[in-house]
């Protein structure tokens, strides 16, 4: 089955990066947000997204109006009835996570896939407050969504092999591929990049060498195209510290433990790339 | 031994149609009908635009859900059989249904009834023609289940190019990158290159095996193409239709290095690259202004420099391949223009033709002012070279190949 009417619920940097992925690869997409302003404030987040690559060659000025066009806002939940796919990134919140889901439940037909971008949460615990445990699956894109071309799809306790199969599909005509994974803490992509960037704090917190050159180091050595730690000041310090904690708290291991220099950063309010300020500046 | 050959030429949301009346004599006679034609755009949404003509007679336009190529050659078909505009009674009239494929590798010389082992070769080759296989193949897809009955016969745009020998159409890489990739030039806009030198000898009521001509495709995509008795031995796009000419949108010829060098000092990915080579260059990308040919010569006639500077490029590369093919030929009988810049832009076959007498190219002002969209020689009484204004018709060459391969008759 293919495909032709998605909705996304919640316009943050990873909704509005998927919506505009999944337009740019022909499909219909409606927006969803919480009320007006929040739209307002995502429709001008989207344009200026678009703005950017149009400057970088990626995409011609009527190549985003198409995409504009093929990406409607909303701020009224029930018009995601219509969808076949709906992908929720709302805020990593299990309670407003449960609460959005518990309204879809109710408008959406039974056959409509449940997509949640959650990284943290559980899929099964959150799968099992729906109607439809067996449609519900988790999706891990990595930002920004439109230029990386994995994406993790997490299967819950009771997620059917249609439901997997389906949206792996789904991926493959976004361009993306599809890596399958059974929920677990970090599934793969996370788990490898935090314990990676902590790592190369403690190296620059123990002296042993300066954050530029850890980076060049990296990115020389292996071929990466951001060092660990800009990759870091680009994910939100805030984000990497909360990360390593959930890793920390969900596995016991110590080699999870935030790095304590990570922890002061975050508390200097040093968050990276968007303050200004992390490791280098901006 | 008249047939109805619907034609399809399907893009990623779009579909274009023509349904064609020819037979062996109408060919001869240059006298085949065109039906009915027009497009379905915006296919995969729910406001899908169908416009459908029959000529000298009615017009229709009108929006509504078309979700995939086999709903959208369903409304052609619908609109086809329409007890009012329609031209056809029942779907069943069609015999054959001629496929434009663009991409047909090194396994086809020809056009060819679709069997099942030749759409599992164009499948093979999806990768040299991700843009426009995949789409060109589901046009046959849908139209299999729809025209059960009619012969499939695929076009492809590459197949005329076949006779280029290896000195054209190999690059100076490593030979492994051939035998492992398949690396080399294939050329394209066969089928118009083909169509307008079959004309030129047909005008000249002559078989094209008596000419060496060089057929210069001028529209939004540019190639030229040396045509030596009836063969391609040259031609100016190459693996893929971004080698050559400057184009509307294309850059076409340039240093590789270059393209690495800005790569890593704007920090590009391939598909941003590859999006600044084929769509934020040539004419466009020169003016900053248009990739349309009408606009640029308008605003450089206002005195826009940059507009002037792309049109002057434009021309002067054109030239220079012009040059390139006049001598892979050793001569040619004839220059003939054709596609949209080619068959409306006299001031353009102006510029490109200026100061070629010493390859004994030489326009006539008047006649070339007054070509327009229409055949006609251009070439001045006294020229060596003629230079001819053909207008192109590749719908027309895939109706005709469809009824040849059908009837197994030599594709001319």
């Amino acid at each position: 089955m293919e495909i032709h009417r998605v909705a996304v619920i919640g316009g943050g940097t990873m909704g509005v990066g998927i919506a505009r992925t999944i337009a740019g690869a022909g499909v219909e997409v409606l927006l969803c947000e919480k009320d007006q302003p929040s739209l307002a404030t995502t429709q001008k987040a989207l344009d200026e997204t678009l703005d950017h690559e149009v400057a970088r060659w990626g995409l011609t000025a009527p190549e985003k109006t198409l995409i504009l066009r093929r990406i409607t806002g909303t701020w009224k939940i029930w018009e995601a009835a219509h969808a076949e796919l709906i992908i929720e990134t709302v805020t990593e919140d299990f309670d407003l996570k449960k609460e959005v889901f518990a309204k879809l439940d109710e408008i959406c037909d039974p056959v409509v896939i449940f997509v949640t971008n959650t990284s943290t949460l559980s899929i099964s615990q959150l799968a099992a407050s729906t109607r439809r445990p067996a449609s519900f699956v988790g999706l891990h894109f990595v930002n920004p969504v439109p230029k990386t071309g994995v994406v993790e799809v997490i299967r819950g306790l009771q997620t059917s092999d249609q439901t997997v199969e389906q949206v792996q599909q789904f991926a493959g005509m976004l361009g993306k591929t599809a890596i399958p994974v059974y929920e677990y803490p970090g599934y793969v992509t996370t788990r490898v990049i935090l314990p990676m960037i902590n790592e190369a704090i403690y190296i620059v917190m123990e002296g042993v060498a300066t954050a530029e050159d850890v980076d060049t180091a990296m990115k020389l050595g292996y071929k990466l195209e951001l060092g660990p730690l800009a990759l870091a000041d680009r994910m939100g310090l805030d984000e990497v510290m909360a990360w390593m904690e959930h890793l920390f708290r969900e596995l016991g291991d110590l080699k999870y433990r935030p790095c304590p220099l990570l922890r002061k950063l975050v508390r200097a309010g040093r968050l990276g790339v968007k303050t200004g300020e992390g490791f280098f500046k901006y | 031994m008249e047939m109805k050959i619907l034609v399809l030429n399907c893009g990623s949301s779009s579909v274009k149609f023509q349904l064609i009346e020819t037979s062996p004599e109408q060919i001869a006679s240059n006298q085949d009908r065109l039906l009915a034609r027009g497009t379905v755009d915006k296919i995969g949404t729910g406001e899908a635009i169908v416009a459908y003509e029959v000529p000298g007679k009615t017009k229709t336009k009108f929006s509504r859900e078309i979700l995939e190529h086999k709903a959208a050659i369903k409304t052609v078909v619908s609109a086809l059989t329409d007890p009012l505009a329609g031209v056809i009674a029942k779907p069943e009239e069609i015999e054959g249904v001629g496929h434009r494929i663009v991409h047909g590798g090194e396994y086809f010389t020809g056009s060819v009834e679709m069997e099942e082992a030749v759409v599992k070769q164009i499948e093979d080759i999806i990768d040299l023609a991700p843009l426009h296989n995949p789409h060109n193949l589901k046009g046959y897809y849908a139209s299999r289940a729809l025209f059960p009955g009619a012969a499939q016969v695929a076009v492809f745009d590459t197949a005329f190019h076949h006779t280029m020998p290896p000195e054209a159409h190999l690059y100076g890489l490593p030979y492994v990158l051939y035998t492992r990739y398949k690396i080399r030039r294939y050329g394209f806009h066969g089928t118009s290159h083909r169509y307008v030198s079959y004309r030129f000898a047909q005008i000249h009521s002559t078989t094209r095996a008596e000419y060496k001509l060089i057929t210069c495709h001028l529209g939004n995509g540019c190639s030229m193409c040396a045509i030596d008795h009836g063969k391609s031995v040259d031609t100016t796009m190459g693996f893929t239709p971004l080698e050559g000419l400057m184009m509307g949108t294309r850059s076409g010829d340039l240093d590789p290095a270059a393209v690495l060098y800005v790569m890593a000092n704007e920090d590009l990915s391939a598909a941003e690259v590859s999006s600044l080579l084929n769509k934020h260059s040539g004419l466009y990308g020169v003016s900053g202004i248009s990739n349309d040919m009408r606009t640029l010569l308008e605003e450089s006639r206002k005195g826009q420099a940059r507009a002037r500077l792309a049109v002057d490029l434009f021309c002067y590369r054109a030239k220079k391949h012009l040059g390139a093919l006049y001598a892979a030929l050793n001569g040619a009988d004839a220059v003939i223009f054709t596609g949209g810049i080619g068959e409306n832009a006299p001031a353009v076959r102006a510029q490109i033709c200026d100061r070629l007498d010493a390859l004994g190219i030489q326009i006539d002002t008047e006649k070339n002012e007054a070509a327009t969209g229409v055949e006609s020689n251009i070439s001045d009484a006294g020229a060596a070279t003629q230079v001819w204004v053909i207008p192109t018709n590749e719908e027309l060459l895939i109706a005709r190949d469809t009824l040849r391969t059908i009837l197994k008759i030599p594709h001319g």
